[in-house]
């Protein structure tokens, strides 16, 4: 089921405070969070984050195209090896 | 044959079966189509009069997106998810369900036909 329209985007507040001032000083360094649940709104767009997988950290440039999603959607917390015996036939 | 929406001509049957023949068009749309311009839909689609089926196609360009032009805007919005680089755009690169299924089982219609993976036995099994 999908969040109530009546709340609005779920946005980190401490993020947002932090993006905001951001915004003032003409600072771009990377934000780092751990707030993947944080909806990407329009006042994120050409800001960079860091975002959290559970392990590091994921740089994150944000575009037009990403608002409306969620900041974990860019920050994978798998990562796929191959599976086993998958390896190149060699001399037997 | 009737032809409705560009270069689709939709077969013998009733008109509202024959125009699901449109890709983008289903049971739903279909009924909508023959609602809206007010035509029996038990008529054949080729007995349907060049007046009828020019009211069906007026109506489907108004009002839907379908074939190429529907194609083109489901391409692009997965081409959108690709460039963002986000968790769903990954699973279209990958081939893989992006909605959460599982992928232990089933999931052919993404991953394509089977291909059969070799059991590795054990050192001990071997000898």
């Amino acid at each position: 089921m999908s969040r109530s329209l009546k709340k609005g985007p779920y946005v980190d507040a401490k993020l947002m405070r932090k993006v905001l001032r951001q915004k003032a000083s003409s600072d771009s360094s990377p934000i780092k969070t751990w707030s993947r649940r944080c909806t990407v709104v329009p006042e994120f767009v050409n800001h960079t984050f860091e975002v959290h997988n559970g392990k590091t950290f994921h740089k994150v440039f944000i575009v037009e195209d990403m608002v409306g999603h969620k900041l974990g959607e860019f920050s994978p917390t798998r990562v796929f090896r191959g599976h086993t015996g998958k390896k190149v036939k060699g001399p037997a | 044959m009737p032809r409705i929406a560009g270069i689709d001509i939709p077969n013998e049957k009733r008109a509202i079966v024959a125009l699901q023949y449109i890709h983008g068009i289903g049971p739903a749309i279909a009924k909508r189509i023959i609602e809206a311009t007010g035509i029996n839909p038990a008529t054949r689609a080729r007995d349907l009069t060049e007046d009828e089926t020019k009211r069906i196609a007026i109506e489907i360009e108004q009002k839907y997106t379908v074939e190429g032009a529907l194609r083109r805007l489901v391409t692009s919005n997965v081409q959108r998810l690709k460039d963002i680089g986000c968790y769903r755009g990954m699973r279209h690169r990958k081939g893989l369900p992006a909605r959460g299924q599982r992928t232990k089982t089933n999931s052919r219609t993404r991953k394509g036909k089977a291909k059969t993976v070799a059991v590795k036995r054990s050192v001990k099994a071997m000898r």
